[in-house]
């Protein structure tokens, strides 16, 4: 064959070509295509990518793989009982740092509680557990009060007798004499308290101890101005006796009648220590406390009528409390057996010797030893136990090293509410997923066999869903719970015998969405079986979305549990939700953090699952692979 | 479409008369509750349950004895011997006072000897009012958070909306009734912390609803705010809202004449059939709030094995949510013209 093309360039020369004004751009034999640089991508990394854009769905991922890895080790690794109530640590307020830092440190505020004098602290609380009072104020009151002070001594004259007159007198006899030099000295309230009385007139006159008039002191009188007496003054021998303040009504008055006193007081120059301290006790400096007395005791005053107290001052504190050191704090008067010293003793944390009794007691190890202080030894000889009193530091009795926290306070029981919660979601979690689980196997095969057989195969099963689902869960539980009893099985099962319903009805969407596609007709055509269409072509394709749509069924079954316990269905000898929720439901108003610490991890828990299956919906979303 | 309605209705019937048929026989299979107290109160109560026919009484003369459930003495010195009447035959006396005398039987533990019938409804307007105002406060805030949210698609404003909707209706209902409950009733003390009885004053009655309406509220507002998001979002991507764009309208006549209407075709049966479900009320607020409503009455009735009470207020229950569904079905015929159900090819 001859080569006779010529080439003409674009001015119509000829060009010249020879091979030298060529070279190989391939010189191998064969020829390759090069490969993709590029990995290429399956159907779960592409899922996985997507997800993972999802910000909000990879956050709500790993709280819930947070709080699933909790429940795990919290009831593993936390020591705190939850079986054996521990009334010594019942109602810890939530601590996470140290006391008095102000926030979430276990301490709460207290408000308007009486202040009481007699252990110095607000009445009903440790004196040492008492971190800052925060405000104080007098309320005066109409009655007397252990934790009052002050106040007007009201003498009412209520049954005028036989006598015409009442009396108040003191009980104890005093010896006046002409030396000692015994004054009285009355005051008495200017104006009423009350509309309704008026003043009695008064008399005031001194008895001696056979009740016989010695002298008129002062005689009938409605002069209610200071009065001041020296009784020696008044008397001719030496007396052993007591005053006595008669008292009647103003003549023609309608109205009751009154005395008020404001202070009663005795006074004397004699050194005579018996008698001033007894001058003492009698006179009604503070009428609260004179109210109060007995009739055995010295200044006790007795009264034909009515004695009660007026404008007693009470004082109201407000203040932070720390109920760690009043519960588990220090101790004081706690009695302990022998056999518990003796444990600290062979500990090498004490030194005590029975037989010598207190004067022996030392401590070795201040950092182990429970034991500050033994006040008492006591011995029953019957039984022949020993036992001390003494002041211990609580928690270390109780076996803690150090003053113990609890994260999330503690319940009516002591269980550790932070241990109570994990344990509870570990229940619920448990429960759910196992729930999860059957329901799901179950709802996938009834949802196939009804989708892809149709007709009146799928009419009949749908009508099966439609009555069972009819039927009040509440009443499939209760019978379920009565019939089989409250455990975790029988509730598994109560949740499973309606939960596979929705599965069954998304299935049955997904067969009717896949059963005419072409693969499916080919495979039927080339003679496939029906369990095989199912199984090997239809169900794998819409798996993704079935699984993904049916994990919301884990935190709507918690959401069950909790709700059945609410309406005290609950389960019985198992921490859940529900049981911690609704058991802390009557504490509502006075401790509220038993119920909002289970709360927030419930609403972290649901808020959290429901991100992730929303997320993991639209990342399994087969309509939506390769988007973005 | 009446022949459609009515078969649907008909339908509905007899799934409720085989739920509640089924409920019944199962309830019934269970040991029977005994009433506390002393002979006397227990011989009338028998005798109640004797005149309903899920009882029998012999005295010591006439019986054997066998498996009695109970026994005690009258006043009169008779011992009694008490038997249950088999679960079926209970059935059928139960099904015969209804059919043929609309008798649904007398309350035998909560309020002794008075019908059924009347104690449901002396319960019912506590439960109806409070859901009411409860509809009449959600229905607008859901669909006016879902029109926002959906016009500013992507935005903060929608982002803040959304996030808040997930966030609310995944926390569980008794969370959110307990923890307003601890702040407005407890903590700051502005409402009461029980629902306030009829001796309440009325201010303090006033004050009784607003809890239990918020805590209602709460979760159909969000509900709604999703539906009509999502619906809105999807006619907004439609493509004659981009021709009613090209011919001429402006946005805000496109959204309102155009978007709005066709958004809230599956929006308004779902309203309806949702005012209908808050008929039932809500157990759980019912009961930890105190409202002496028909959800409290079912749980107090299933307690007490009130067996009379618990089946009208099961009845009511499964009546309502299976009318609900009918009624949503048809009102998609009703208010989208396209829709033509139970109408031939």
């Amino acid at each position: 064959m001859e080569n006779n093309k010529k080439i003409f360039d674009a001015q119509g020369n000829e060009v010249k070509l020879s091979s030298a004004d060529f070279e190989f751009c391939q010189v191998d034999k064969k020829i390759h295509d090069t490969k993709f640089e590029t990995k290429a991508t399956t159907f779960a990394k592409d899922a996985f990518k997507r997800f993972c854009k999802n910000k909000s769905s990879v956050v709500g991922a790993f709280i819930i793989g947070f709080l699933v890895l909790l429940s795990v080790f919290v009831p593993v690794f936390n020591k705190h009982d939850i079986e054996k109530p521990n009334i010594a640590q019942r109602f810890l307020e939530p601590k996470l740092f140290e006391t008095g830092t102000g926030f979430w440190d276990g301490t709460k505020e207290v408000k308007n509680i009486p202040y009481n004098p007699n252990t110095d602290a607000p009445a009903g609380y440790a004196k040492n557990a008492v971190v800052e009072v925060i405000a104080t104020r007098e309320v005066l009151a109409n009655n007397y009060s252990e934790y009052a002070h002050g106040g007007t001594y009201v003498y009412e004259l209520d049954d005028l007798g036989t006598r015409g007159y009442e009396y108040l007198q003191h009980v104890s006899k005093i010896q006046f004499t002409k030396d000692n030099d015994i004054s009285l000295n009355i005051e008495f309230a200017d104006q009423v308290h009350n509309d309704e009385y008026e003043f009695a007139q008064y008399q005031i006159e001194l008895l001696d101890s056979m009740s016989q008039r010695v002298a008129i002191l002062k005689d009938w009188s409605t002069d209610y101005a200071d009065v001041s007496i020296n009784i020696s003054e008044q008397i001719t021998k030496n007396v052993k006796g007591f005053i006595r303040i008669n008292a009647k009504p103003v003549d023609g008055s309608t109205k009751k009648s009154v005395v008020l006193i404001e202070n009663l007081e005795y006074k004397t120059t004699s050194e005579d220590e018996e008698l001033v301290a007894l001058l003492e006790e009698i006179s009604i400096t503070d009428a609260n406390a004179t109210k109060q007395l007995g009739t055995k005791d010295v200044g006790y005053w007795n009264s034909t009528g009515v004695t009660t107290v007026i404008n007693v001052v009470l004082t109201y504190m407000d203040f932070i409390y720390d109920p760690y050191e009043a519960q588990l704090g220090y101790k004081k008067d706690f009695v302990i057996g022998k056999s518990i010293i003796q444990k600290y003793i062979d500990n090498g944390w004490m030194e005590y010797d029975f037989e010598e009794g207190v004067e022996s007691f030392k401590v070795l190890d201040e950092e182990n030893c429970p034991i500050l202080a033994i006040t008492k030894q006591t011995e029953n000889q019957d039984l022949g136990t020993i036992n001390l009193v003494c002041d211990v530091t609580y928690y270390k009795y109780l076996g803690y090293k150090k003053m113990p926290k609890f994260f999330m306070g503690t319940n009516a029981s002591g269980y550790d509410l932070l241990k109570q919660c994990f344990v509870g979601l570990r229940t619920s979690l448990l429960l759910s997923i196992v729930t999860f689980a059957v329901c799901f196997t179950i709802g996938l095969v009834w949802g196939s066999i009804s989708g892809y057989f149709g007709g009146n195969v799928d009419l009949a099963m749908e009508r099966f869903c439609d009555i069972l689902g009819g039927v009040p869960w509440i009443v499939v539980m209760t019978l379920a719970i009565v019939l089989m009893g409250n455990n975790l099985v029988t509730f598994a099962m109560a949740l499973c015998l309606t939960g596979w319903m929705g599965t069954a009805a998304r299935t049955r969407t997904q067969f009717y969405r896949f059963k005419g596609r072409e693969y499916v007709l080919s495979s039927r055509t080339l003679g496939a079986s029906d369990g095989r269409l199912i199984f090997k072509h239809i169900l794998p394709n819409a798996l993704g979305t079935l699984v993904t749509s049916s994990v919301l069924m884990i935190p709507s079954t918690i959401f069950s549990e909790a709700s059945l316990a609410y309406l005290q269905l609950g389960l019985q000898g198992v921490q859940s939700f529900g049981t911690i929720l609704s058991d802390h439901q009557q504490y509502l108003g006075s401790y509220p953090f038993l119920i909002l610490f289970p709360a927030l991890i419930i609403s972290l828990i649901m808020i959290s699952f429901n991100l992730f299956g929303n997320g993991l919906r639209d990342a399994l979303n087969p309509s939506l692979k390769g988007s973005d | 479409m009446w022949k459609y309605v009515l078969k649907r209705i008909g339908l509905a019937l007899i799934t409720a008369f085989i739920i509640l048929s089924i409920s019944f026989l199962l309830i019934k299979l269970l040991p029977p509750s005994l009433p506390l107290g002393n002979d006397d109160t227990r011989y009338a109560y028998y005798v109640i349950q004797e005149n309903l026919g899920f009882m029998q009484l012999f005295s010591f003369e006439n019986v054997q004895l066998g498996n009695y459930i109970d026994r005690g003495k009258t006043s009169s010195g008779t011992v009694f011997y008490c038997y249950e009447v088999p679960a079926f035959t209970q059935y059928i006396r139960w099904l015969t006072n209804i059919v043929t005398r609309w008798d649904w039987g007398v309350s035998t533990y909560i309020n002794p000897n008075n019908p059924a019938m009347l104690i449901i409804a002396s319960k019912l307007p506590t439960t109806i009012s409070v859901n009411v105002f409860s509809v009449i406060f959600s229905v607008p805030l859901g669909i006016i958070l879902g029109v926002i949210a959906a016009l500013k698609k992507n935005k903060p404003t929608d982002h803040i909306i959304s996030t808040s909707i997930m966030i609310f209706i995944s926390i569980p209902s008794f969370v959110m009734i307990t923890v307003l409950m601890s702040i407005l009733c407890y903590t700051l003390g502005w409402l009461p912390t029980q629902w306030p009885g009829l001796s309440a004053s009325t201010a303090e009655r006033v004050k009784g609803y607003i809890l239990p309406v918020i805590c209602l509220s709460f979760g159909s507002i969000c509900g709604y705010a999703r539906f009509t998001r999502a619906e809105l979002c999807e006619v907004m991507a439609s493509d004659y809202l981009l021709l009613a764009r090209t011919k001429g309208l402006s946005k805000r006549q496109a959204i309102t004449r155009h978007a709005l209407r066709n958004a809230m075709v599956p929006i308004v049966p779902s309203i309806l059939s949702e005012i209908i479900g808050l008929l039932g009320g809500s157990m759980i607020l019912e009961k930890l709030y105190g409202i002496p409503g028909i959800g409290k009455l079912y749980v107090q009735s299933l307690n007490a094995k009130d067996y009379n009470v618990l089946f009208v207020d099961m009845a009511l229950f499964t009546m309502i949510g299976l009318i609900a569904g009918v009624f949503l079905d048809i009102s998609y015929g009703f208010i989208d013209p396209r829709i033509r159900m139970g109408a031939k090819k």
